[in-house]
């Protein structure tokens, strides 16, 4: 059991702006590593994030972050970063200012600020004459760079990044996800949302899937998508002779949907119920009539569990 | 499951005082206000009738110089009189540099949605707004007491008789009535800037929060026939209360004028009117109206 001063907690929180409903009864415990937000656009994920940072104050419950409450503001913030989605800074600022001025907020010396400026920089590789620029001049990729450098320049515990992605271009989108992975390797609360679902699977330890201010699912996505039991899981089974495999799939009752694979050396089978698929599967390897060269669910990733659970249209299924 | 080293070290370094942290905020809200050339401007033109002072000061105590410029005629007297005039001039010009730094500190921050940024930071809205104020008050120190002030060390200087330990209640008065006005216009800028997101339609707003309520007063006295319309009329309630804090006697209809109680009383409540109006709009995110 992780302990609580190493834990991002949320018990039964609520957050209301009016009569608009933010989150609603959000229980969640999130421990180190890369935790992903998932959740269709006006689900409740940056209001969650908000609350995370306590930019706003929950209408109903309690939360903790790593031990701190975001009322102890000296504290609580030291051990915080947020990037923001929004992109707006204040005005007239270059980029080194912008994140030198955020480290003395956080009462640090002149010397230690310039120091921590220069290593965040080139932690999101951001070169020393962009950095002396106006940011009003930067192009979109180097405002969140920007943003990302502001964020953990000051050292925080937990990281929280509200689609941190947008707007960058392959290379620094690559360059981003290390530096996410490297942090969340080293024990730090690496706390994201984003839409690129591909990118969500790569990196996270954990997903917390949210729609319409509800939580629908949290925890590994292998853990969650076993939880998924009403929707037949898809395997991918790769073998010599994927057209005997598929027959003799369909003559046992939780197959439902045997499909062969474009490149014709594999089948993908849907089944209701993966346990008796595996024992079957063992039979037929022990039969000796197909070859089994690699077993692999398909649909064991973010983008499926988003459609079964949220599904296209953002409304939970 | 994930295997997490658990060597990334915080932060664990000497900080600062958290009183010091909202003079960030104000050094780089001066930065941004003295960014702006009509600023500048500004500031070069409010300071231009204390040049035009200093040498009337110069004239009045130089006996050579007045006897060549007036003659030797008492109208140029360094009293009482000539220092409220002086503060009065200054004050109307620190009005209208209030109404174009405030805005420039407050209305680009809320225009650009940079809050949520700002107040991630281990600073409160109260920190926020201390700093934005700071800024805004040095900004108009260097336009109100602070010239007068020299005006009258000069004068003192200048004077061939002992003059300034018989007048150090005038430097008292100009000293508290740029006080008590700059703490009002810092406010009112703020609470404005905060209000309305648009610099320019900001700085036309501080002007009319100034003046507007003088017409509405007057309507209400032609109305009513009563005089605490007047205390709505922000020039008259500033030069009465200048009037009282510099040793000024009264002068006009004396049924028109306002007790100091009352005016106290006003320039309070306008103040508490203008914290609650930041206290409502200064928030890391919009409020969401049903």
């Amino acid at each position: 059991m992780t302990p609580a001063n190493d834990t991002i907690r949320f018990e039964n929180v609520s957050k209301f702006y009016g009569e608009v409903l933010g989150v609603n009864r959000i229980t969640l415990t999130l421990g180190p590593g890369i935790t992903t937000l998932v959740g269709p656009n006006g689900s409740g994920k940056t209001t969650l994030m908000n609350l995370m940072t306590g930019l706003v104050q929950p209408s109903r419950g309690t939360i903790s972050v790593l031990g701190l409450e975001p009322a102890n503001a000296t504290q609580f913030f030291c051990n915080v970063g947020y990037c923001a989605q929004f992109d707006s800074f204040p005005r007239g600022l270059t980029g080194f200012q912008f994140v030198l001025d955020g480290l003395m907020l956080f009462g640090m010396s002149d010397e230690d600020a310039h120091g921590l400026t220069a290593e965040s920089l080139e932690r999101v590789q951001l070169d020393a004459a962009a950095a002396r620029r106006n940011i009003a001049g930067y192009s979109k990729g180097m405002r969140q760079k920007i943003r990302l450098a502001q964020a953990i320049a000051h050292h925080p515990r937990v990281l929280v990044l509200d689609e941190p992605l947008n707007g960058l271009d392959p290379m620094a989108r690559a360059e981003s996800l290390a530096l996410f992975q490297e942090l969340g390797r080293q024990g730090m609360h690496v706390v994201i949302s984003s839409h690129i679902l591909d990118e969500v699977d790569r990196i996270s330890d954990r997903v917390v899937l949210i729609t319409g201010g509800y939580l629908i699912a949290q925890g590994n996505i292998h853990e969650v998508r076993q939880e998924v039991r009403d929707k037949p899981m898809q395997v991918l089974v790769r073998c010599n002779s994927p057209e005997l495999l598929a027959s003799k799939m369909f003559a046992v009752n939780h197959c439902v949907e045997a499909r062969l694979h474009t490149d014709g050396h594999g089948v993908f089978v849907r089944t209701a119920d993966i346990d008796q698929f595996y024992r079957v599967l063992n039979e037929i390897a022990v039969e000796g009539l197909v070859k089994i060269e690699a077993v692999a669910p398909a649909d064991d990733n973010a983008n499926a569990i988003y459609q079964y659970l949220i599904g296209s249209d953002g409304s939970a299924a | 499951m994930s295997v997490f080293l658990h060597e990334y070290q915080p932060y664990s370094g000497r900080t600062t005082a958290l009183w010091s942290r909202p003079l960030v905020l104000a050094r780089y809200g001066l930065q941004e206000a003295w960014s702006s050339k009509i600023t500048i401007g500004l500031f070069v033109l409010s300071l231009l009738p204390c040049l035009v002072e200093m040498v009337m000061i110069y004239v009045a105590d130089n006996p050579v110089a007045r006897m060549l410029i007036v003659r030797g005629d008492s109208v140029l007297e360094i009293n009482e009189k000539f220092f409220l005039s002086v503060l009065e001039t200054q004050c109307w010009f620190a009005l209208v540099l209030a109404s174009w730094v405030a805005p420039r500190l407050l209305s680009f921050d809320l225009g650009d949605n940079a809050l949520p940024i700002l107040l991630s930071h281990p600073i409160t809205r109260f920190g926020y707004l201390a700093g934005k104020f700071i800024a805004v008050f040095v900004m108009l120190s260097y336009v109100t007491w602070f010239p007068c002030l020299i005006l009258f060390v000069y004068q003192s200087y200048a004077s061939p008789q002992p003059w300034a330990m018989s007048h150090l209640g005038v430097a008292i008065g100009i000293f508290v009535g740029s006080i008590v006005w700059i703490v009002l216009l810092s406010l009112v800028g703020l609470a404005v800037s905060s209000w309305v997101k648009w610099r320019v339609i900001a700085t036309g707003a501080i002007f009319a929060v100034v003046f507007v309520p003088a017409g509405v007063g007057g309507i209400a006295m032609a109305i009513l026939r009563t005089k605490w319309g007047l205390l709505l009329n922000v020039p008259v309630v500033m030069t009465e209360l200048w009037m009282r804090l510099l040793g000024v006697p009264p002068f006009g209809n004396p049924r028109l004028w306002l007790p100091t109680g009352a005016i106290i009383t006003v320039l309070i409540a306008a103040g508490l009117m203008c914290i609650a109006v930041l206290n409502a709009r200064i928030r890391a995110r919009e409020v969401v109206r049903g």
